[in-house]
């Protein structure tokens, strides 16, 4: 494939500075698809391991949000997916015609961000991806959905970015749950897999780091073939596979143990834990017990926000955040 | 580029595998490739062929036209292989075995009928080399030089990760790296289930499950941290991962993977034994075939001897007749 890699000229902001900001700026900054002078990251929490990573890279790092948004024109939403209603409310007076949102919170549907961001502007261009950590390494697996107001410039910019950093398209917004629970999720099968194996190296005798890099090779030249073949899985399984040969004999000891079956449970699990989350979220109810008093004190010292409890009657059993609208009567927490 | 030339005994998976992964890493020219078998009617010859390798159904030729010769057939015809090229066999070769099982010491002895020195290495491969991402490891035999070793890595390395290591951990290699990727293609296979059980398209959900196993591996390989620290940093507290986790580990996940390489291993020291028996049981060859090689000149059967359990198959010295 070839791919043309021009260099984005937009600035890029990450409202979040946990793992995935951090892995995308990695792999956005190996792949040279953008100057790192042109991105932001923000959190209010400074303490984050992956901030003084972010910072190394030559990230503007701020605990402000809003700054964030102000230096930006894609926007990332990189924060935990009931923390997002929360930072929205926050950024959303802030938003303006070039903005372009992109959720890659886990579960949080494109329409409940849209209707949030439609309090406080007509079309809020949103999208919503889903990727996973080898970005870090450019071989990321990502999806991405289009909102009601985003254009098809939009796409194309998602596109050229995450493509940088490995595998992407579109797909609709309906198949995003399954694809967290195959491709968001699956390093870690892939991790535990490789630690299982490793053990078995070192059973039958091998030292543990040549254990460790030859299963890893293993996994990562088998999934190379599989990706540049058109053969079917167990069309190359079958290749490998040499009568009464040993790998055959190990396969039928997997069999027994319903390895195949525990993977479909594992993606399945992992699906169904993600719409979960996603209707925890759609309740439009953040526990106060969710976020941290300090996280929100610091929230709140940043100029420009500000909280009323009881306005919009939700009070009772979670905190419900907003800001005024821009103009004079905005009040400023002293 | 390497300017010896390099032969294959065998036509097979392998040999079509490393062909392919050389020539795509430019590390010898095709002109300098013979390969043979004695049947012709493999898919991989075909494929050979096409790649621009001098085919032959002649063992005897490949020999004389190559210096490197990979041996590149069941572990069973090792002996056979060995018995019919043996007296062939000059100062400027080097053996190399990807037999899974066949021990050096037992083809220096068997080489030793023919000549003093000969030089014998032994690699475990996979299939992957055909995409340039194998994994080698490699064990030098008693006469093989430290040139031979770096001329070995050289080509394996062009194709993928290459080591050598101890001859007595490469069972332990073939149940895990040798095998491996049929571990990867069941597990993609499953994943690729598990999307579609969810709503995905097939072949979105193959694309997605090869990818994160790609990813995810060449993360392991390029850090330095524990697969289990790399494991926990996508597991976010009560999301989604942990929870497929959980499921993993319910069904003893890790277990299976350790049966797996253990499975094989295991049967990989049993084909060993069985052929250190040196007995090659008529059964395992076709007729046909040892018709052919039979056809082949400078091969006699003047000598065979049957006994009740075996063919003991070997050549005689240059003073004998042609068959």
């Amino acid at each position: 494939v070839c791919q043309r890699r021009h260099i984005i000229r937009m600035s890029v902001g990450f409202i979040g500075a946990g793992q995935l900001a951090h892995a995308l700026v990695k792999g956005f900054t190996a792949a040279g698809v953008i100057a790192t002078h042109r991105i932001t990251a923000s959190s209010p929490d400074s303490e984050l391991p992956t901030v003084s990573g972010l910072r190394k890279m030559g990230v503007n790092l701020t605990i402000s949000n809003k700054e964030t948004v102000n230096k930006s024109d894609v926007l990332f939403l990189a924060v935990k997916p009931h923390i997002i209603p929360f930072v929205l409310d926050e950024i959303g007076p802030d938003i303006e015609d070039r903005h372009l949102i992109v959720s890659c919170a886990a579960g949080v549907t494109i329409s409940s961000i849209e209707k949030k961001l439609l309090q406080y502007r007509p079309f809020p261009k949103v999208m919503r991806c889903m990727t996973n950590t080898p970005v870090v390494v450019r071989e990321g697996a990502t999806v991405y959905a289009t909102g009601t107001y985003a254009q098809v410039e939009d796409s194309q910019l998602l596109e050229q970015l995450m493509s940088s950093v490995g595998f992407c398209t579109e797909v609709e917004e309906d198949l995003i749950d399954a694809v967290t629970g195959l491709s968001g999720s699956g390093p870690a099968y892939a991790f535990t897999a490789l630690d299982a194996l490793a053990d078995g190296g070192v059973k039958m005798g091998l030292p543990r780091r040549l254990a460790v890099r030859l299963g890893a090779q293993a996994l990562l030249g088998a999934a190379k073939m599989l990706l540049d073949s058109e053969q079917h899985p167990g069309q190359l399984k079958d290749n490998v596979c040499s009568p009464g040969g040993a790998t055959i004999h190990a396969l039928h000891v997997m069999e027994s143990g319903g390895f195949r079956s525990l993977l479909i449970n594992a993606v399945e699990a992992s699906c169904i834990r993600t719409r979960e989350l996603q209707y925890l979220a759609d309740q439009e109810r953040i526990s106060p017990a969710a976020i941290k008093k300090t996280t929100l004190d610091q929230v709140l010292q940043q100029p420009g926000v500000t909280v009323s409890g009881g306005a919009n009657g939700n009070s009772r059993s979670g905190l419900s955040l907003f800001n005024n609208r821009g103009g004079p009567s905005i009040k400023k927490k002293n």
